[in-house]
């Protein structure tokens, strides 16, 4: 027998080797791709056959400082195709034709969408109720409805540049909606199914519904009666004078507290795209103007800080002063003869300005200039907001520092300026000025409690009061005498201010009119500001056209708060009548909104047992009881008693979700009949029903 | 002359029958989803599979018991065969995927290639074994063998089909190897064919894409990248112990040939690390005996033939790893009893029956 030659076998034992090693090389290969590359590469793999399907979150509700709603969110269903699962039901001429019919649109459009190479196809959102129940209805497959809820700022315009507006992906695109977006719009949910490369859901495939987290309320520091008031004012100013642009800021001097804020012209942020989007320009904080007059108020401040003046000292006004090769005038050279560094205040007089300006000195001029801060934002929670201009120091003459002293050549804001001023209202201290009170979650819990703010003490207590005096003089005897309102102290500053035009030098016939005060001016409770912008008609001059809106937004304010006059006989006799207070209906009122109420009129509250919602109320509603009077409120138990009677509540104008809340805390059922928010209910508010009752609820769409 | 005849390598079916059980649930496990959608029957392939695994182990049988001298005469009369239907296959074949691979009616196919590997190996053994004492010459002992790979592989290329000729290249080449042909020559050799790919490459210009996409398979994700990153996310996602047996993801229409040229990728998948180690070390234990068995060979026509059979397995199974693994680019070959694939399984299967044959007579 032949065997086998000895190469062979060498070679084979080679060829083996060389096997043995490819296969290791191989194993390696694998290892790496299986273990180096493996969580990448797995990752990739799912994310690759992932199919996602938006969850939308809730929007937050935006409340005023009272508790009321200025915006919320109402939920309508949206219609979207899975166009892989309509093209296999094979029927997508026939779901195209019948939801272009139901949904009012284009036919051939609407199949080109459902059968796009597409996971996901948004049909329609945010339908009417009875079309998106015809569509559950007809059950078409691959097309489906998802609850979305959509932005409704109940109150109109009103503080509409406050609150901002949002799209409809319901972000937040302006205002108070925007800035605090990331809070108040929760987290999207998402719906993720495996899915195979055809679009089809994998059996036992991995499913994940990450459930979306509703975004949390806020409690603005505006108050809708100040609010209110204070766009009506303006929206008078406004219109009387045909303005190109307004705006008017009320704050809180002691926090920084914004408790209105106004812009004009304005619209309606539920249907913003009617109008134009200069409308959505905040003219309170996202423009600049050069303030005038009223900006003499920081430089009394500063010469009284540097005490370079003191009330007494005396200026001589000729109509006009030289600096350098310039003159600077008083309106219409007319002279104002001599007078104390108080009595320029009240006339306003330029000249006297222009030289205190000189006093100051331009190393110091600027030194509070920064200290007030003009030139930079004051952080407040809006978007967009302008830091101002202020000449360069590196490059300011002597004319810039007289001109600057007088209110020209900067430009500030009118919540800059708001800012700055209520410094001198409150003792010197400047606070940040802020839009937010608190965060507070679905459940009432305060997430976050936002602090007054000390930016800087600007000035002393003491210069700060003494010129506190000084204003209130300007509105009794000066200027601002538009603004005077009887049985309040009030101190302010007008302001007449040239603008410069798209030239660079200063129009003839536009100014910007304004006053800024505040009240009382022992105890400044508020500082206000309006501002308008080229005004028509005859006597442009702040103190004939922005000093009477801010005498009215005082004035109505003031009776809000029930503030007592001073010194006069009728007075005593109306400060008897305001002291006897109503009490309100409290029942079946949340704790902390029975509460608010009894705060907000000045009585003192003891609450017995425990629960979330006012079971009884001593004294009754509608009796009338002495300022700081007790009332005494009864909660309701958890477990309401048996066969235990319920006082139904009033639920107009809640959405399902808050009259679900509230009856279950009741212990009643809810038949709820419609969507939106509710209008009637049977039986009705105040009719006393046993535990366990039917109360029919019928709901409607807001805004139709 | 009379030979001791003893019993066939255990070892050896053992293996064999390990790699096609584990090749049977594979295929079911990598085509019950796809079948089902397209076909509303999961075991559409397993069935059609499990029917040529019982054809290719009689096959294996009556190859093993066949009369050990009888082996050489089918030599010359199967690659007759081969030729013609290689031939025939060009006009008579049945097109699939852009490629004229296999000749029959109705579900019964027959791909000549497959067949031809096998004759080939059988062929060259027989004829190595007379022209031994020439391999030494570059002209009388390698030159004729070139002219038949020539031959082989330019039929097989009008198909197209680069894979095949790849491995039936590299069968001979190993073969020449193993006669013991020149370090020299077989360098020289190795080093045409490299040229020979890269032609074969830049004439057709899908090959230059393939080519081009296995160097960045990322940038070419959703053309001709896409298998190779397809089955790279199945294989990755398997890790150490895979996402177990029937829980591949990738098989749901996201890799294409899931059950036949990237079985392997959904097996690592499903097993992991462990499945993919199980199956190298018994295909390595496959070429340990396949060589065991050659070295052991009665005479010379049986260690080429048995070397010839376990290098035409091994290196295709390599060659296919390579490519799920993204080592290689996309060549369209399976992977040796565990790809679906008729004839392929029955061939391979057959060439066992062989192996079988010859370790029964090892000394």
């Amino acid at each position: 027998m032949q065997t086998t030659g000895l190469t062979v076998r060498k070679r084979i034992a080679t060829l083996f080797f060389l096997f043995t090693l490819g296969f290791i090389l191989l194993g390696s290969r694998v290892f790496w791709v299986q273990f180096v590359r493996g969580a990448e590469l797995s990752e990739k793999a799912l994310q690759n056959r992932m199919r996602d399907v938006p969850v939308e979150s809730k929007r937050g509700i935006i409340y005023d400082r009272n508790g009321r709603e200025l915006a919320i969110s109402v939920s309508a269903d949206s219609v979207y195709a899975i166009p892989a699962e309509v093209c296999r039901s094979g029927k997508e001429r026939e779901t195209a034709k019948k939801l272009a019919q139901i949904l009012d649109m284009d036919e051939d459009q609407l199949y080109q969408r459902l059968t796009r190479v597409s996971s996901f196809e948004w049909i329609k959102r945010q339908i009417e109720p009875e079309k998106s129940k015809l569509i559950r209805n007809m059950e078409l497959s691959g097309i489906g409805l998802t609850e979305e809820s959509r932005r409704y700022y109940p109150k109109g315009t009103l503080a509409s540049h406050v609150l901002g507006i949002s799209g409809i992906d319901n972000t937040g695109l302006e205002g108070i909606d925007y800035y605090y977006n990331d809070l108040v719009g929760g987290t999207k949910g998402r719906i993720i199914i495996e899915h195979d490369a055809v679009n089809r859901p994998i059996p036992e495939a991995t499913h994940k519904f990450i459930p979306p987290v509703d975004g949390a309320n806020l409690i603005l520091t505006i108050d809708e009666t100040i609010q209110y008031i204070t766009e009506r004012e303006l929206d008078r100013v406004f219109k009387e004078r045909k303005a190109k642009s307004a705006a008017a800021i009320v704050m809180d001097p002691a926090t920084g507290e914004i408790l209105a804020l106004s812009s004009r012209p304005t619209y309606n942020p539920n249907s913003f795209s009617d109008y134009p989007v200069s409308n959505r320009r905040n003219f309170a904080i996202n423009d600049v103007y050069e303030p005038g007059s009223t900006m003499k108020i920081t430089t009394a401040a500063m010469a009284l800080e540097e005490k370079v003046v003191n009330a007494e000292s005396r200026f001589f006004c000729p109509g006009y002063i030289k600096v350098g090769v310039e003159t600077i005038g008083c309106p219409d050279k007319k002279p104002h003869g001599s007078m104390t560094f108080a009595e320029a205040i009240e006339k306003s007089c330029n000249v006297a300005f222009v030289q205190i300006g000189q006093k100051i000195g331009m190393e110091n001029y600027y030194k509070y200039l920064n200290a007030f801060g003009f030139g930079k934002i004051t952080g407040i929670d809006l978007p967009g907001e302008a830091a101002g201009i202020t000449v360069p120091k590196e490059r300011a003459q002597q004319i810039d520092l007289a001109t600057m002293a007088m209110g020209q050549s900067n430009a500030v804001t009118a919540i800059q300026l708001i800012t700055a001023v209520s410094a001198v209202a409150n003792e010197g201290k400047m606070m940040k000025p802020h839009m937010v009170k608190q965060v507070v979650d679905n459940n009432g819990k305060v997430i976050k409690k936002i602090e007054p703010q000390l930016v800087k003490q600007v000035i002393s207590p003491d210069v700060a009061k003494e010129l506190c005096v000084m204003l209130e003089g300007e509105v009794t005897n000066g200027t601002g005498r538009q603004a005077y309102l009887e049985g309040y102290r009030i101190a302010g500053k007008t302001g007449t201010a040239q603008k410069v035009g798209p030239d660079g030098k200063y129009m003839s016939n536009e100014n910007v009119v304004s006053f800024i005060g505040f009240a009382p001016s022992n105890n400044p409770h508020l500082v206000a500001i309006v501002v308008v912008d080229a005004p028509k008609g005859s006597l442009i001059f702040g103190g004939w056209i922005a000093a009477p809106a801010f005498k009215e937004i005082v004035k109505d304010v003031f009776h809000y708060w029930e503030i007592p006059m001073y010194n006069s006989a009728e007075i005593e006799e109306t400060k008897e009548k305001v002291d006897k207070i109503l009490v309100p209906d409290l029942v079946n009122l949340p704790l902390s909104e029975a509460l608010s109420l009894i705060n907000s009129r000045g009585l003192k509250a003891k609450i017995n047992g425990s629960g979330n919602i006012v079971w009884q109320q001593t004294p009754k509603a509608s009796s009338k009881i002495d300022r700081g009077a007790q009332v005494i409120i009864d909660m309701s138990p958890l477990e309401p008693k048996k066969g235990g009677e319920i006082t139904i509540p009033d639920l107009q104008g809640k959405s399902i979700k808050e009259v679900a809340k509230i009856l279950a805390d009741l212990g009643l059922h809810l038949v709820p009949d419609g969507y939106g928010l509710a209008y009637e209910q049977s039986p009705v508010a105040g009719k006393i029903v046993s535990n366990g009752s039917v109360i029919k609820v019928k709901f409607q769409p807001v805004g139709e | 002359m009379r030979l001791k005849k003893g019993p066939p390598d255990f070892i050896l079916f053992i293996t064999v029958m390990a790699l096609l059980g584990i090749g049977l649930v594979m295929v079911f496990s990598s085509s019950f989803y796809t079948t089902y959608v397209q076909y509303g029957d999961d075991y559409y392939y397993f069935k059609k599979q499990l029917m040529w695994a019982i054809l290719g182990i009689l096959a294996l049988i009556v190859l093993m018991k066949l009369n050990y001298l009888r082996i050489k005469d089918l030599a010359i009369p199967l690659i007759v065969l081969v030729v013609i239907c290689l031939i025939l296959v060009i006009p008579l074949g049945t097109e699939a995927k852009g490629a004229v691979r296999s000749l029959g009616v109705g579900s019964i196919r027959f791909s000549p290639s497959e067949l031809a590997k096998l004759a080939m190996v059988l062929f060259l053994a027989k004829t190595m074994e007379i022209n031994l004492d020439n391999i030494k010459s570059f002209a009388k002992g390698i030159l004729p063998f070139l002219g038949l790979l020539v031959l082989i592989c330019g039929l097989i290329m009008l198909q197209p089909d680069l894979g095949t000729s790849f491995v039936v290249a590299g069968t001979i080449f190993f073969m020449l190897l193993v006669a013991g042909a020149r370090w020299s020559h077989l360098t020289v050799i190795a080093f045409s064919g490299i040229a020979a790919v890269a032609v074969a490459i830049a004439i057709a210009p899908y090959r230059m894409i393939r080519f081009i996409a296995f160097l960045d398979p990322w940038k070419y994700a959703q053309t001709d990248g896409f298998q190779t990153i397809q089955s790279l996310y199945a294989l990755g996602s398997g890790g150490l112990f895979g996402m177990g047996l029937g829980m591949s993801r990738q098989k749901f229409f996201y890799l294409p040939e899931q059950h036949t040229d990237f079985i392997f990728a959904i097996l690592g998948e499903e097993l992991g690390f462990i499945g993919v180690f199980v199956v190298l070390a018994l295909f390595l234990l496959f070429a340990w005996r396949g060589f065991r068995i050659a070295i052991k060979a009665p005479d010379t026509f049986g260690s080429l033939l048995a070397a010839g059979i376990t290098v035409m397995i091994t290196f295709q199974a390599a060659i296919n790893i390579a490519v799920v693994a993204g080592a290689l680019p996309v060549t369209g070959i399976t992977l040796p009893f565990i790809s679906y694939g008729g004839t392929s399984l029955l061939f391979t299967l057959a060439g066992v029956g062989l192996l079988l044959n010859i370790s029964r007579y090892s000394n």
